[in-house]
């Protein structure tokens, strides 16, 4: 992961501070002042802004997770929702059927999405750009089936109910409990891809993505990296989906349509490809977009016409964003987020060098 | 005998929708995910004129063919002419947003309720029997023929068709194409406009047959496999792909589990993903140059 | 002398609006000549070609400053299919035919404006009657062809198109000296019959001298050398550098040979 330093010029006399996350005193005074925000969040905002703040973790963990593949690995995914399907599967069967607590059905939940992982994974080593999207896409179609079938066979044809998680005698039911556990996870899942990128795989999975040939002309294990990058991942796919699955204390397949996979493609289109950031921008996006679309609509007027349709409102402006996302800015927010701050940064002059091109 | 003529129609249905899917993607590289809401479109379209021009059934279906000939020209010029030269993944991503947008826009046009597109039309939709003791519904026998009609249209101009060899030579070599002096845009917005037409064709049929309502994009979808089966930069690779899917689909509602139906497609799709990728006729360079 | 063809002014190519490939050509054909374009390994000469038949949108090229000019319009920066139906027809370096169209396929591709339907059957035999084996080879499959066959089926489908410029990018790649001789005195016949002008781009400077009426050299993106067919078969950097035969063509013996090269001396 080459990083452009945000310094006012080029510093670094050796590769620990290459690797250094934290690289500026202002980006640290900035950290800090993120972090105080998002503890003083709860304490603040009101029941329903937790909510949404709890789904923004949500869709982060997943959309980190699909970042790192497709991202950076370079591999096509359609199949998230499948992955999230099988996390908040594996919770409500392991619940329902063995009372499993939470500390045993999170690590199945991980363990089930790392070995569809690896399945997900295996057209991977024969196929490219769209066949994989393809293979992906029905395997998506297969596990949702499955899902169906078991809420079919033992008559939880409306869904399946989940108790909330019991920590230490008492159950986690209240969005401020549950706002410290997904923060937790949503800023856990973001160091682990930071130091999974800044390691040897990370690297290897940017040259795998660049050319598969040269990657492995270079000694890089093309087949294993390939595999690896699914395997995790799926892992933390499925993670996100067994704790959304608790989050809801609900599980049914009609929540993991193949929209919700083009949901989680879109955001890290519009956060904008291949950075960590990116994906968190477009899970914050995508997951207060409609909403922003009901206010929207609630502030014009005869919204009273829409109010039944809102969803296919939805639908609708939301295949319409993609689509500008997809013609006017390819690289998505994190784009616009760069070429303002580059402007800022390189103010009064327009243009870096083109030696330090960005990627 | 009734088993077969099922999956005689189920095929038509799927071959009728896949040619789409090959056109698109033989002369732009483009696999188009948008095709279902295309040709629900196409039903909608249907829908509206027969309601314009009711009683008379040919003007009516000729005005919605023609509409949807341009609806598909129009989506290559204001939208997919944009995403040439870019990475095909965008280009593919685009048109899933597209079909996005339409299904919401459908949704506030026409709502979620069910129509019968036949009924302004005084289309009776009898059922014929056959020989052998089989029934078909007069809607359903027109879509077997119609879907054979187009194939042999297809290919017909496809082989022996000036532009329809020009349509060949765009997509195996765009820049030669265009150095010999095919204008590329037309090639590109004529395939489009011929995919769309192909699909809205089929999504018009079901309609006629079927009724219409907002799940029909599903159809599409679950064409895409038989296009991919037969390899899919070829027509007859689709016809033939359409027939295994369906026969598949079929044979195992009938033997295995109705609920089944939603997946198989996708269940071949992956068999055929691992044992043979490119498809049954399909070229074997394709998978490199995606 | 006859009239000029086509006029290229201060040309300036600029890929992905950052790498400059050449600047400031100036070159003119006049109508009946052959003009060679002679130069190493990305001197340039392909994307002179490139330029005057148009670049396309994935090419992401553009020419930045100059003009060509073919027959008194400017064509610079403009799609390629409408220069190829004025009259413009390259013969591209590779991929020059369908590998999957068959022989007569590929001869029908090329689309002629104003050629009704008898004139282009006239022209289709005609065009046969220079290169007789692809009339043979009618239903074969153009990737099945030799690479000879595919040199004379790219020009064949090039004359289709009523051409009046033909730009040929390295006619004698990856061919037998023999082929070459042969396509060369094809090549010479079809311009006397249909009297067109011909621009030949080549790496091997003994087939472009042997044939041009004029010739550049082109070197790092600029013309660095101009003349005619004596004036540059004489020229000893050329005779050096290009031909390979220094000291007025006697062999010489490996001990006399420098260990450092003599340094070009271009003085247009």
């Amino acid at each position: 992961m080459s990083r452009q330093p945000r310094a006012s010029g080029y510093f670094r006399t050796g590769y620990a501070q290459d690797l250094k996350l934290v690289q500026t005193r202002a980006e640290r005074a900035s950290l800090a002042l993120l972090g105080a925000v998002l503890l003083a969040f709860p304490f603040l905002a009101s029941p329903f802004l937790l909510d949404l703040a709890n789904q923004v973790f949500l869709a982060s963990i997943g959309a980190l997770a699909l970042m790192l593949l497709t991202g950076y690995a370079g591999q096509i995914s359609l199949g998230h929702a499948g992955l999230m399907a099988a996390g908040a599967f594996t919770v409500g069967i392991l619940f329902r059927e063995t009372q499993a607590p939470f500390w045993i059905t999170l690590p199945a939940a991980a363990a089930v999405g790392a070995v569809l992982g690896v399945v997900f994974g295996l057209p991977s080593l024969r196929l490219r750009g769209l066949y994989l999207a393809v293979s992906t896409l029905a395997l998506h179609f297969l596990v949702v089936y499955l899902g169906g079938e078991y809420e079919a066979k033992r008559g939880f044809s409306t869904g399946i109910l989940i108790d909330p998680p019991v920590l230490a005698g008492m159950a986690i039911t209240s969005g401020h409990a549950w706002y410290g556990i997904l923060g937790t996870a949503a800023v856990a899942t973001l160091l682990l891809c930071l130091n999974l990128l800044r390691s040897g795989t990370g690297r290897a999975w940017a040259a795998v993505r660049a050319n598969e040939t040269v990657a492995a002309a270079l000694g890089i294990g093309v087949a294993g990296h390939k595999l690896l990058a699914f395997v995790i991942s799926s892992a933390l796919t499925a993670l996100a989906g067994a704790l959304f699955a608790y989050h809801r204390g609900f599980v049914s397949v009609e929540a993991f349509s193949l929209f919700l996979s083009i949901q989680y493609v879109a955001m890290i289109i519009i956060g904008g490809m291949g950075s960590l950031l990116g994906a968190i921008l477009g899970a914050v996006f995508v997951t207060l977009f409609p909403y922003g679309i009901e206010v929207a609509l609630r502030a014009l007027p005869g919204a009273q016409r829409y109010a039944g349709t809102l969803f296919a409102v939805n639908y609708a402006a939301f295949g319409f964003v993609m689509i500008l996302f997809l013609v006017l800015e390819p690289l998505g927010l994190v784009g616009i987020w760069r070429r303002v701050q580059t402007y800022f940064l390189l103010w009064p002059f327009k243009h870096r060098p083109l030696a330090g091109r960005r990627r | 005998m009734q088993l077969a003529v099922n999956i005689t129609v189920l095929a038509a249905i799927y071959a009728l929708i896949a040619c789409g899917y090959v056109l698109v993607y033989r002369v732009s590289r483009v696999l188009n995910l948008a095709h279902g809401e295309l040709m629900m479109l196409g039903a909608y379209l249907l829908l509206m004129t027969a309601t314009q021009f009711s009683s008379h059934w040919l003007a009516a279906l000729t005005a919605a063919v023609l509409l949807s000939l341009s609806t598909g020209v129009l989506v290559y010029v204001f939208l997919m002419r944009k995403m040439t030269g870019e990475m095909v993944l965008a280009a593919v991503l685009t048109t899933v947003a597209l079909g996005i947008l339409l299904r919401g826009a459908m949704v506030l046009i026409w709502s979620a309720q069910q129509f019968y597109p036949a009924q302004p039309l005084q289309i009776a939709n009898v059922a014929i029997a056959l020989p052998g003791g089989a029934r078909i519904s007069l809607c359903a026998a027109l879509l077997v023929l119609t879907t054979a009609l187009v194939y042999g249209a297809l290919l017909t101009f496809l082989r022996f068709g000036r532009w329809g060899v020009r349509m060949r030579a765009a997509g195996q070599n765009p820049l030669l194409a265009a150095q010999r002096g095919i204008n590329l845009h037309a090639i590109y917005a004529l395939a489009w406009g011929l995919s769309t037409l192909t699909g809205a064709l089929a999504g018009m049929l079901i309609a006629l047959d079927a009724g219409l309502n907002q799940t029909m994009a599903i159809i599409g979808l679950k064409a895409f496999p038989a296009a991919l089966v037969g390899g899919l930069d070829s027509l007859a690779g689709a016809l033939a792909g359409a027939l295994i899917v369906a026969a598949a689909e079929i044979l195992l509602i009938n033997y295995v589990d109705p609920l089944l139906s939603e997946v198989v497609p996708f269940l071949v799709l992956i068999a055929m993903l691992i044992v043979r990728p490119w498809g049954l006729f399909g070229t074997r360079e394709e998978l490199d140059r995606v | 002398m006859s009239t000029l063809l086509l006029c290229v002014d201060k040309l300036e190519v600029v890929y992905q609006r950052a790498i400059t490939a050449v600047q400031g050509i100036t070159l003119s054909a006049r109508e009946g000549q052959i003009v060679g374009v002679l130069g190493t390994n990305g001197a340039g000469k392909s994307t002179l070609l490139r330029a005057i038949s148009g670049f396309h949108g994935i090419d992401d090229a553009r020419v930045t400053e100059g003009s060509i000019v073919f027959k008194g319009r400017r064509i610079e920066n403009s799609e390629p299919h409408a220069i190829a139906q004025t009259g413009i027809v390259l013969v591209p370096e590779r991929d020059k035919v369908f590998p999957n169209l068959t022989v007569a396929e590929n001869l029908a591709v090329p689309v002629a404006p104003k050629l009704a339907g008898s004139e282009r059957r006239r022209r289709e035999t005609q065009v046969m009657q220079f290169f007789p084996k692809l009339g043979a080879l009618r239903n074969r499959t153009a990737g099945l062809l030799s690479g000879g066959e595919r040199q004379m089926l790219a020009i064949a489908t090039a004359l289709v198109c009523r051409v009046e410029l033909l730009l040929v990018d390295e006619l004698s790649l990856g061919l037998a000296p023999v082929v070459v001789d042969d396509l060369m005195a094809r090549l010479m016949q079809i311009k006397r019959e249909l009297g067109i002008t011909i621009v030949l781009v080549e790496q091997s400077a003994a087939v472009a001298l042997a044939v041009a009426d004029y010739s550049y050299v082109l070197e790092n993106g600029r013309i660095v050398l101009d003349g005619d067919k004596a004036r540059l078969a004489s020229h000893a950097d050329i005779q050096e550098f290009y031909l390979g035969n220094a000291n007025g063509g006697q062999r010489r013996s490996y001990r006399d040979v420098k260990q450092y090269r003599r340094s070009r001396r271009w003085y247009g």
